[in-house]
């Protein structure tokens, strides 16, 4: 039967066992994890451990050397990009582009593309169409780089560090995207060192060392069992 | 399809302005050879009739007459067309490298996109094609604008008006403007499969890196080699066997073969091997 | 709303006694519409999922009630706004008799320290609630 959603019909991403080299280093050596639908997961790891390489697994823009990966019980294909996307530290577009040359890139490639929900937000973080990529600050940029992953009606968003390198007002507003309906009832993955400005905003963790997983826990449910925090829980894994 | 088209469109419009400024020096410096020979060519025929006291009938005897032939191997002529040669086939790489360039992450957007990677290519070559048959229909529309001043400047007497394909014969035009149809068919259809083949290799060195280099040498070799088989049986063993039509048509399909094995192998490396 | 959660104890539980405590002191009036679990998500900086896991612990509380399709609201049922209150006291009077417990007066000069200090402070801040 194909299309089967997996877990007793719980949309999700499925990671399996997934490895992956790069030349003789093997940065993923294993790793398995889900990430919900209606959730936040949170990658979390030191630098290099392989958080943005799963990410780029998932979509598809790197290959795997063995394991699988499942979208709601199916593997990627070429309409999975109406519905999930991947926001990376860079930025997705030519820098010579206008903010609104971009949205009309998006808007003329992706069904899913929400013009309306892209003035919005292009609103909400003071930016203007006629702003060109190149002349914006490091802010702006990872600004209008989450914005168009936003502005897509997916039902799951990959961020790799939204919160990296960018000024702490800017830090906040993104922050504040993550509690509004932009988010809502999407399935979101983060990767951040930054666990401290959003640990409230979280369901679940996965650590990850060494290429693979160490802990997958749901963040309310291990305050509420043990009365550990997330740095708490971390501490001890890491110690180990 | 549709997205195909789209991408040919985003393809061509982000080499417009390069492209544009090539056709413009084209135009510029092909016009200015016309001139500057046909001026060059009028004033020497003056000094020496006029000025030596020569007849104009001696004078025809003794000096050649003035042709387009003239012009076409005047380096004005032909460094504009050599300019053109180069840009493009610089842009046959640079066309995918330039997705992966610096902090410049496009290719990630190019590779997220909701339709066939397939698409990226073959967009990817049609705009190549396009921009390299743009060109060579540019000169066939300079031809008779050229001819047409040049015949302002230079008196009927002392010319010979030339048919296309005499003026056309000289080695690198003969190259680019081939004076059959069958020529012209041979030497872009090599053309176009030596594009697909470049595609490919390149792309085995995105997935590889280095030893994708290797690879992609190795494949554009295998491929060479397949594409001339027929020719290299008939002439080393088979001692010149088969009728010149059907080695033409030998080399039509190996040709096509290498052009689907291309496209094949670089659909495939572009779906599972490539490596942002 | 400006609240401070702590990392270690289940948010939804934080939520949940941030409600109460605005209720006992009045700020959150019996009938008073509350937001959407969205709305309140963003306003406290939390996660939808636990602003919706607060909502579901008060309302099986009886803190919140929701007709039909309509926005929830504060409980007007006296009984459990008296509770509430009387729980918050309660964990005030525990702490405080736990702190004050081991140092060794009597209960009446404790009593009469505590009169004393309520009704300044009550007068310093001229009598009404901050």
């Amino acid at each position: 039967m194909k299309g089967l959603i997996t877990q007793g019909g719980i949309p999700m991403i499925e990671v399996k066992n997934v490895t992956k080299k790069f030349g003789r280093k093997e940065v993923l050596k294993g790793v398995s994890f889900t990430a919900e639908k209606g959730q936040i997961t949170c990658l979390i790891g030191i630098n290099g451990v392989g958080k943005t390489t799963i990410m780029q697994a998932i979509m598809s823009l790197i290959p795997i050397n063995s394991g699988e990966i499942l979208i709601d019980g199916r593997k990627l294909t070429k309409d999975s990009y109406e519905k999930i996307t991947f926001i990376p530290d860079t930025i997705t577009m030519l820098p010579q582009m206008r903010i609104g040359d971009a949205f009309a890139f998006m808007a003329d490639f992706y069904q899913s593309w929400n013009q309306k929900r892209a003035e919005e937000l292009l609103e909400f973080f003071k930016l203007e169409e006629t702003e060109r990529i190149s002349e914006l600050s490091k802010g702006n940029t990872a600004k209008v780089n989450m914005l168009l992953g936003l502005a897509l009606d997916v039902d799951y968003l990959l961020m790799d560090e939204p919160f990296s390198g960018i000024d702490i007002f800017s830090r906040e507003e993104i922050a504040n995207v993550f509690t509004s309906h932009l988010i809502e009832d999407r399935g979101v993955i983060i990767t951040t060192h930054e666990i401290n400005d959003i640990e409230h905003l979280i369901d679940k963790v996965v650590l990850i060392d060494n290429g693979v997983v160490l802990q997958e826990f749901n963040v309310e449910e291990v305050r509420e069992k043990d009365g550990k925090s997330v740095m708490d829980v971390m501490r001890e894994v890491y110690e180990k | 399809m549709n997205r195909y088209l789209k991408l040919v469109n985003f393809e061509f419009n982000r080499f417009f302005k390069l492209y544009i400024v090539l056709v413009f020096v084209t135009i510029i410096m092909q016009i200015f050879a016309v001139i500057l020979e046909s001026r060059r060519y009028v004033r020497e025929a003056e000094k020496i009739i006029y000025g030596e006291m020569m007849s104009k009938a001696v004078f025809f005897k003794n000096y050649e007459p003035f042709t387009m032939a003239r012009i076409v191997q005047s380096n004005w002529f032909y460094w504009p067309i050599a300019l053109c040669i180069v840009v493009l086939l610089i842009y046959v790489f640079f066309i995918w490298y330039r997705d992966w360039l610096g902090k410049n992450s496009f290719i990630y957007r190019l590779l997220m996109l909701p339709t066939a990677r397939l698409n990226l290519y073959l967009a990817k070559a049609t705009a190549i094609l396009i921009f390299v048959f743009g060109l060579v229909a540019l000169q066939f529309l300079l031809f008779p604008i050229e001819i047409q001043i040049m015949k302002w400047i230079v008196p009927a007497e002392f010319r010979v008006d030339l048919p296309m394909k005499e003026y056309t014969n000289f080695i690198y035009l003969s190259a680019i403007l081939p004076g059959s149809i069958i020529d012209f068919f041979i030497f872009y259809g090599m053309g176009i499969v030596a594009v697909f083949v470049t595609f490919t290799a390149i792309l085995f060195e995105r997935c590889y890196r280095l030893k994708g280099i290797i690879f992609g040498g190795f494949y554009g070799l295998v491929s060479v080699g397949f594409f001339l088989t027929p020719l290299l049986i008939d002439s080393f063993l088979l001692k010149n066997y088969f009728f010149p039509v059907e080695l033409f048509v030998m080399e039509v399909i190996a040709g096509t073969i290498v052009l689907i094995g291309a496209v094949w192998i670089g659909n495939y490396l572009l779906k599972y091997k490539i490596r942002v | 709303m400006n609240v401070k959660f702590n990392n270690r104890d289940p948010v939804y539980v934080q939520v949940v006694r941030y409600f109460k405590e605005q209720i006992a002191k009045g700020f959150f009036e019996p009938g008073q519409e509350i937001p959407s679990r969205r709305e309140l998500a963003h306003r406290l900086k939390i996660n939808p999922n636990t602003a919706q896991r607060a909502y579901k612990e008060m309302e099986e509380l009886g803190l919140i009630f929701t007709e039909g399709n309509l926005p929830s609201r504060i409980t007007k049922d006296e009984g459990v706004l008296k509770k509430v209150r009387k729980e918050l006291i309660m964990e005030a009077v525990e702490t405080f008799v736990y702190s004050v417990r081991t140092i060794n007066v009597p209960l009446e000069e404790v009593l009469h320290i505590v009169k004393e200090y309520y009704e300044r402070a009550d007068y310093a801040r001229g009598n009404t609630h901050d």
